[in-house]
């Protein structure tokens, strides 16, 4: 049975190494029981999904790009860098579009807007949590962010 | 004729994803749209699924492929499986195999009933693990290991060995080591265990949480498996069940399927509910489904 060459053993060391670091200390996990849950027998297992909600910019942007950036990064905000690469931010997920020059592409601050709020608008079964329906971002977050897109060229 | 046209065009919008239910005073709720997998066909479903299982399957083949490992593009078509076994030697997954045999010895020493209870009358476990999760017609439920050492323990010796403690994983991967290389046999024939098996179906679709996710939006062909969340890599959830409870590294610890689930539970956002919790039962059975076939393979490291 213990064929697996020298090679992978080395790089399984490797491994061990590189995730050793990360236990760290456990933050107390917040309470997320305002949304819809697996459980049978608690209240939010009956919780309806939050429906799909499309919300307008309301006057100018007025965003901030470089607090933007910092809360697509932010791994317990946005967390957009999970799915996109961005500008700036290690470690980038696959899943979704190449947003690195979001703002060359021509999309209005108001589209963009409404998307993060809610991308569910835009397609229904999108992997994309919706932001600002769900509260994860508030509205001055997302058009921080949009600003962060919109400068991303 | 013009009515069947309708009809067929509303089954076709019906049946092509998302899965908003709005039923009369149902509340609305979210779906994951739901892949097609075959209970029978056990771990085999992979095939058509992820079509990482060729890559995995044997140690032959891990072996052709162990240049992935590391590769942060290719590692995820291994399903994490090089770690499994004595594949790698040096972790303390092992230790715990030793450690969870003292215990139950001790424990049966007290009292032998303890030891029959975990081996439902007979008197040895070989074997026995990979027909778990199963039917237990005495007590009415489905029985994991993990609560079949629970149960035990409060019954014969009026002791707590929760699920999700320290002791009772121990215990876990001493009871499961006694099944390694058998193949995996939950026994879809038994009606209790397909009703839990389409609930815990059900329960992998369904979107949960602030980050409105479904097990599924990481865990099946289309999802974010196989594609970069930052530093991981989401894998097919054919086989996982098999390794379990595993010692993970980081923590220093082992760690049963459900205390997984419940790590994912926290990426998702969604509220907390514990090992043994009815709902993480039918998660199991539905995830060690897909295990059937595969060989039990504890100890193992993640
Ligand atoms: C879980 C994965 C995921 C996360 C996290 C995520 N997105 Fe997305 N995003 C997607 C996917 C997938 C798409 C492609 C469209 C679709 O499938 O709905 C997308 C599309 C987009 C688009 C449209 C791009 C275009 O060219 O039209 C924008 C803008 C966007 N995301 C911004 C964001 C921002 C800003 C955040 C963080 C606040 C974020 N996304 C977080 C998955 C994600
Ligand atoms: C946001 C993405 C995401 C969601 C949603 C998610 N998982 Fe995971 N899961 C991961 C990642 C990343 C890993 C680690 C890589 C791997 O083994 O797949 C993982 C690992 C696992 C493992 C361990 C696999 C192994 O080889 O040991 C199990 C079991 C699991 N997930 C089950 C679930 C269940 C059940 C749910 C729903 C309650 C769920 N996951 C939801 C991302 C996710």
């Amino acid at each position: 049975m213990k064929s697996i060459s020298a090679n992978c053993r080395a790089a399984l060391a490797a491994l061990f190494l590189t995730t050793a670091g990360q236990a760290g200390a456990q933050a107390p996990a917040p309470d997320y029981s305002a949304y819809p849950c697996l459980s049978y027998t608690l209240d939010c297992g009956k919780l309806a999904t939050r429906k799909p909600q499309v919300k307008m910019l309301e006057g100018t942007l007025n965003g901030n790009a470089e607090k933007g950036k910092q809360l697509a990064q932010a791994r317990n905000n946005g967390n957009c860098l999970a799915c996109h690469v961005m500008k700036g931010g290690s470690q980038p997920g696959t899943r979704g579009p190449d947003l690195s020059h979001y703002g060359s592409a021509g999309r209005s601050d108001a589209e963009t807007y409404t998307a993060i709020h809610d991308m569910r608008t835009r397609n229904p079964d999108t992997l994309m949590p919706p932001f600002g329906t769900n509260g994860i971002l508030s509205d001055p977050e997302i058009r921080d962010i949009v600003a962060f897109l919109q400068a991303s060229k | 004729m013009r009515l069947k046209i309708r009809t067929l065009v509303f089954a076709a919008i019906a049946s092509l994803g998302t899965t908003a239910t709005v039923a009369g005073d149902e509340p609305y709720h979210e779906n994951y749209p739901q892949a097609h997998i075959d209970p029978a066909r056990g771990v085999n479903g992979d095939i058509g699924f992820s079509d990482t299982l060729p890559f995995w399957r044997t140690e032959a083949e891990l072996e052709r492929n162990a240049k992935w490992v590391g590769d942060p593009n290719e590692q995820w078509k291994l399903n994490w499986k090089f770690m499994d076994l004595d594949r790698v030697d040096l972790h303390p997954g092992h230790l715990a195999v030793d450690e969870g045999e003292a215990m139950a010895a001790k424990l049966a020493k007290r009292n032998p009933a303890f030891l029959a209870c975990l081996a439902d009358g007979g008197k040895k476990l070989d074997g026995l693990a990979a027909g778990y999760p199963k039917y237990d017609k005495a007590l009415d439920r489905i029985v994991t290991v993990e609560s079949r050492i629970e149960q035990c323990a409060k019954t014969v010796l009026n002791e707590e060995i929760r699920q999700g403690t320290p002791p009772n994983n121990k215990i876990s991967v001493y009871f499961k080591s006694l099944s390694a290389g058998t193949p995996i046999k939950v026994d879809i024939g038994d009606g209790k265990v397909m009703e839990s098996y389409r609930r815990g179906e059900q329960l992998f679709y369904k979107k949960t949480g602030q980050l409105n996710f479904a097990c599924a939006s990481c865990h099946v062909p289309g999802s974010i498996m196989g594609h970069k969340l930052r530093g991981e890599t989401p894998t097919t959830p054919f086989a996982d069940a098999a390794h379990y409870p595993t010692y993970r590294t980081p923590i220093g610890a082992l760690e049963s399927l459900q205390e997984r689930f419940a790590r994912c539970l926290g990426q998702m956002r969604t509220a907390q509910i514990k090992p043994g919790d009815p709902a993480f039962t039918d998660l199991e059975v539905f995830m060690t489904v897909l295990s059937n076939d595969y060989p039990v393979s504890v100890p193992s490291a993640r």
